[in-house]
């Protein structure tokens, strides 16, 4: 059986490709501003690394913000149980998922039945989120998947508060001019996001084995950061980004079966 | 102007500037009401008895026009903040009460004039509406009861005693102990004369009797009305029963206890006879927390837009108002006063009360009752008491294996589709847990 999901974020699509509980490919790209173009080419692609046409797939479900723009799609199911599916399937014993996309932040927590007992999204404020990241590292002229690693080599013990996102870039200036380095600055933006970050899982209540995913999960300074501040080691997919269509994927095998 | 010199907070306004607000107010007002309704109308086998309800809670409706009436022949309008004034001495003095606390969405940017942003958005459209005179209701109030609840509240009656005249009611921090109760059964006798000396009239033992079983009634029809969304086969939509009991606000109390009965009389022929009514298979959702006032009914519909049902709810603007009818030994004026004021405080959990222990039980039990599947925790913004509480409730509810969320948001519409995916979320999560 042949099953797919399609995640349609705000910044990038992803789509998986699943056989009989196998990945058989997945395919990451920018959204854009044409949600269904983008989920259509995304699957496409995963479809054709797979040797596979759109005909050959049993049951395909989209998630994420954009997945009623998926008109090819069979079903439409909500991020926070694809979140669990991935995560519960890469991991067992996940008991809280962290997931951290471009514009979304959720943290779930889930029981041994891969079931979402409490789950909390972050509200409008992006700071902690993907973009904010982004706009971080434009600011700072480093590139984007350059910046966890740059900021790991940093020892100081400067921390910073940044409530909105808006207001951290003149706070990041104002950084920049009393001289402290680059390195120094990126390493507090992570320990700030994951400052944040723990408020939203600790109110749930951190139970063990805790899971993050999302694009943002691909900053090792991030993850770095989060890791010290919960005082927990952390499970990090291989391909974070593809957490949330492969619990879509997998919603969709059980659907069909 | 020369009169502006004496207000505190008032902004000065010009009559023309307020005309023109107040249009634009009025239409917008309507627009956002008749949406609800619609909505509310779209629903299959809605009960015959709620277009009588569609009516009276219309905020321009003709019921103005009785109450001027009630004016005209010499009688006086009273209104009301929160659910701590007791109705019966106002009807037991010959005049009418009115709720003001306001759900109106476009006199929150008028509250916000005089009022920090922290504020929240009751309070602010509350405010406003008296300041752009948008509220018929209030326009006919003569003097108003502000009940010392909390911070927020308690400043807006003094604030508007810009425009009329505001007898602040003192609430006791506690509720339980002996003190706190002598406290406040002395406040009722003290607002028993004001309301008297403002009237122009005695309340007699006999009148406050009458005014007694005249409230009494209302709370039987509401109790009915309660009762009927127990059913395990939902005969009304939650905000139907919501719509009917915020009706009250402003509606004429004996018609409308008698509406409220034969709309109970068509839903409790529904549930003897299992039939129309609407999908048991819907998830039963309780709304907790902030007040939700009509027409705010923004979390409400997106609640039952994403096939929930609300059937119940701890909220002051619904089901709590009408809690625990009046308990009287002896007819005697001392132990009616008494009895009237213990029925406002005691029942009451109203996060302004520490501690406030009743009102987790309170919460379980309906829970039970009402065989909740879910508990929607609503926040307006700038409203701590109930979000600093949400952290117990939420362990209590847990520790019971009852999935609850926590919505925050205020009065504008532009957070409607984050909300919607909260909750669409939400309910995903609890149908996986009933399955």
């Amino acid at each position: 059986m042949i099953v797919a999901g399609v995640d349609i974020g705000s910044l990038t699509t992803k789509a998986v490709i699943l056989k009989d509980d196998k990945i058989l490919s997945w395919h990451v790209m920018f959204t854009g501003t044409h949600g269904a173009e983008a989920a259509n080419k995304t699957v496409g692609e995963a479809l054709r690394e797979a040797g596979l046409s759109l005909g050959s797939v049993d049951y395909i479900i989209s998630t994420g913000v954009g997945k009623l723009e998926a008109s090819f799609s069979n079903e439409q199911v909500g991020e926070i149980l694809c979140a669990v599916r991935g995560a519960c399937w890469l991991f067992p014993s996940v008991r809280t998922v962290i997931d951290i996309g471009a514009e979304n932040c959720r943290t779930i927590k889930c029981n041994e039945n891969r079931k979402a007992t409490q789950f909390d999204l972050n509200d409008k404020c992006a700071a902690g989120t993907g973009v904010f990241l982004e706009t971080m590292a434009a600011m700072l002229e480093v590139r984007l998947e350059d910046m966890g690693k740059l900021s790991m080599g940093s020892n100081s013990d400067i921390n910073v508060n940044f409530s909105c996102a808006v207001f951290a870039e003149s706070e990041v200036i104002s950084l920049v001019h009393s001289g402290i380095s680059k390195v120094d600055i990126l390493s507090a933006i992570h320990k700030s996001i994951a400052s944040r970050v723990y408020l939203m899982v600790s109110k749930m209540g951190i139970e063990k084995d805790v899971v993050v995913a999302g694009g943002v999960a691909k900053n090792v300074g991030f993850t770095a950061a989060l890791s010290q501040r919960m005082g927990s080691e952390l499970l990090v997919p291989q391909e974070p980004q593809i957490m949330g269509a492969l619990g879509a994927a997998l919603v969709a095998e059980e659907t069909s079966r | 102007m020369k009169q502006m010199k004496d207000k505190r907070y008032a902004p000065e306004l010009s009559p023309q500037d307020v005309q023109s607000i107040r249009e634009t107010v009025g239409s917008a007002s309507l627009k956002l009401m008749s949406e609800s309704i619609d909505k509310m109308k779209a629903m299959p086998n809605r009960a015959q008895g709620m277009a009588y309800f569609d009516e009276a809670a219309n905020l321009f409706s003709k019921r103005q026009d009785e109450i001027q009436a009630h004016k005209d022949a010499g009688g006086r309008v009273i209104g009301t903040f929160c659910t701590f004034v007791p109705v019966e001495l106002i009807y037991a003095a010959g005049a009418i009460p009115v709720r003001l606390d306001s759900g109106i969405y476009h006199t929150v940017d008028i509250g916000e004039e005089i009022l920090p942003n922290e504020v929240c958005p009751v309070v602010k459209s509350s405010l406003g509406t008296k300041i752009v005179q948008s509220s018929p209701y209030f326009e006919l109030c003569d003097a108003t009861i502000s009940p010392s609840t909390c911070d927020a509240k308690t400043k807006l009656g003094e604030i508007l005693e810009d425009y009329l005249p505001v007898w602040m009611i003192d609430l006791p921090r506690g509720r339980d102990t002996a003190q706190s109760k002598g406290f406040w059964v002395a406040e009722v006798f003290e607002l028993k004369k004001r309301i008297e000396k403002f009237c122009g009239q005695k309340i007699s033992r006999k009148s406050l009797k009458s005014a007694i079983e005249l409230v009494s009634q209302a709370q039987k029809a509401f109790c009915r009305l309660h009762d009927a969304r127990k059913a395990s086969m939902p005969v009304i939509m939650g905000r139907d029963a919501m719509l009917a009991i915020q009706a009250l606000f402003n509606d004429d109390i004996e018609r409308w206890t008698r509406k409220t009965e034969e709309l109970c009389n068509e839903l409790d022929e529904h549930i003897a006879m299992k039939r129309k009514g609407y999908d048991a298979e819907m998830p039963r959702m309780m709304l907790a927390g902030s007040p939700i006032i009509w027409p705010n009914w923004k979390v409400p519909n997106i609640v039952e837009e994403a096939g929930a049902i609300i059937v119940c709810d701890e909220l002051c603007s619904g089901v709590r108002g009408l809690y625990d009818p009046v308990r009287v030994d002896e007819w005697t004026m001392d132990d009616m006063l008494t009895a009237v004021a213990e029925r406002y405080l005691l029942p009451s959990t109203c996060p302004c009360f520490t501690p406030n222990d009743n009102r987790a039980n309170r919460l379980l039990q309906m829970v039970e009752d009402f065989k909740v599947q879910g508990v929607i925790y609503h926040i307006l913004r700038g409203c701590h008491t109930y979000s600093i509480e949400f952290m117990r409730i939420k362990r209590v509810l847990e520790r019971s294996n009852i999935p609850i969320h926590r919505i925050e948001t205020d009065y504008s519409q532009e957070d409607t589709g984050q909300i919607k995916t909260r909750i669409q979320a939400f309910l995903e999560m609890v149908k996986e847990s009933i399955i």
